[in-house]
C-alpha cells in the first residue's frame, strides 16, 4: 500500500500512468475516500494522464488527526503532498468536499493549477449540508444508510456499519471537522471565490440538492461552465463513465 | 511487499492466495465466522466495502505484476458486476491471464 509523509502524517496515495507528461490529482469527499475514483473514473483518466489519488485525514487508510479540518488547512496538505510527489503545476478535480478543497487550492495556490474541475461542491452555508454534520448519531447512520445510499445500490452489512460508524464517532466528537467546517461557511460569499480566472467545469446531478451551488458558482466564477448530469449528489458513483469522459474532455480540451 | 509470482498457479492455489489477502485486509476475527468459497461475492458475502478492495486489489498487483491488469480488468465493470463480483470470477481472470 503505497503511503507517503505529508505535514508528519502518513497518507494513503495511489497512483496510475506515472509516465504521462501532464497530471491530475482528485480529491475525495468527507466520510468517503480514494475509491470513488479508483475503480473507474480514474483508469480512464490515466489513458492520458498521470492520475493521484489520496485519502484525507482520518479518511480512508490515511492517519487519523484530531486538527485542521478547515479548507486552507486541507488545502496546506495538498500543497505539501504535490510537493512530496515533486509536483509543480496540475489539474485538479474535487468531489464534494474535496471540491471545496479544490476551490480552496485554486484561490491560494492559483500558479500549481491548470484546470479545475469541481463536482458537486455544497455550499457550506446550506442547512442541509450542515445538518448532517449536526445532527449525527448512530440512528442517523442507520437512517442515512437505509434511506439515501440505496441510489448507489451498494447496502451496508453488519461490519461496514460498524466500521462507518466508527469512522463518523471519531470524526464528529474528537477532531475539530464540525467546529472547523461551520467557520467555512461564508465560503461561496467570499470576493476569493470571484477571483478564480482558471477554466472551471461544474459537474452536477438534475436530481442533486447541491444543483443550485453548482448555479450559484457558475454565477460567481468567470470561466465557469455547469454541465447537470442525470443523478443526485452521487453522480461519481452512479455515472463514473459519464464523469470520467467529461473530465477527459474538459482536460484535454485547448 | 510480496514477491513478484513467476510460476503458473492452480486454480486452487490462486483460491488459497486470494483467501490469504482477504484476510490480510479485513482481519483473521472475520473471516473466522465466514465460509469463504468461489461463489463468495465481496460486498454481499464478505462484506468488503470499496477501500478494501483497494487493498485487496493491490495485493494482487504486488503479487502477479505486469502478468495481469486487475484494475484494468475492474474498471471494464459497472456498478451491478462490481457489486456481484465473486471470488471465483477473480481465480478465472488470473487463470486467464496465465495461460
Amino acid at each position: 500500500m503505497p503511503i507517503v509523509t505529508v505535514n508528519g502524517k502518513s497518507v494513503h496515495i495511489q497512483e496510475l500512468n506515472k509516465g504521462a507528461a501532464e497530471t491530475i490529482v482528485l480529491v475525495h469527499g468527507m466520510f468517503s475516500n480514494l475509491s470513488v475514483y479508483y475503480f473507474n473514473i480514474a483508469p480512464l483518466l490515466a489513458t492520458k494522464y498521470h492520475v493521484v489519488l489520496y485519502d484525507l485525514k482520518s479518511h480512508g487508510m490515511s492517519e487519523k488527526t484530531l486538527l485542521g479540518y478547515d479548507l486552507e488547512s486541507m488545502t496546506n496538505d495538498l500543497l505539501a503532498l504535490m510537493e512530496e510527489l515533486n509536483l509543480q503545476k496540475v489539474h485538479l478535480g474535487g468531489y464534494s468536499f474535496g471540491g471545496l478543497i479544490a476551490l480552496k487550492m485554486v484561490i491560494l495556490f492559483p500558479e500549481r493549477i491548470n484546470k479545475l474541475a469541481v463536482i458537486e461542491a455544497p455550499d457550506p452555508n446550506d442547512d442541509k449540508t450542515r445538518g448532517i454534520i449536526d445532527e449525527y448519531s448512530r440512528e442517523f447512520l442507520e437512517h442515512y444508510v437505509e434511506n439515501f445510499t440505496d441510489t448507489t445500490k451498494v447496502k451496508m452489512g453488519k461490519r461496514q456499519m460498524e466500521r462507518n460508524h466508527r469512522m463518523y464517532e471519531y470524526l464528529f466528537y474528537q477532531t475539530s471537522i464540525k467546529t472547523d467546517m461551520e467557520l467555512e461557511k461564508d465560503f461561496f460569499g467570499s470576493p476569493a471565490i470571484e477571483t478564480i480566472q482558471k477554466s472551471t467545469l461544474l459537474l452536477y446531478g438534475t436530481d442533486s440538492n447541491c444543483l443550485n451551488a453548482g448555479k450559484h458558482l457558475d454565477g460567481l466564477i468567470e470561466n465557469a461552465e455547469l454541465i447537470a448530469v442525470p443523478g443526485d449528489h452521487n453522480i461519481p458513483i452512479q455515472q463514473p463513465l459519464v464523469i470520467a469522459e467529461a473530465l477527459l474532455n474538459f482536460f484535454q480540451e485547448k | 511487499m510480496d514477491t513478484i509470482a513467476t510460476t503458473k498457479l492452480s486454480g486452487e492455489e490462486i483460491f488459497d492466495l486470494m483467501k490469504k489477502f482477504i484476510t490480510e485486509v479485513i482481519g483473521e476475527e472475520f473471516v473466522e465466522e465466514m465460509d469463504i468459497t468461489p461463489e463468495s461475492s465481496f460486498t454481499k458475502d464478505l462484506e468488503m466495502d470499496s477501500i478494501e478492495i483497494v487493498s485487496f486489489s493491490e495485493k494482487i498487483k504486488a503479487h502477479f505484476g505486469e502478468q495481469i491488469d486487475f484494475t484494468g480488468w475492474l474498471s471494464s465493470m459497472d456498478l451491478d458486476q462490481l457489486i456481484n463480483l465473486n471470488l471465483g470470477m477473480i481465480i478465472s481472470y488470473i487463470e486467464e491471464c496465465q495461460s
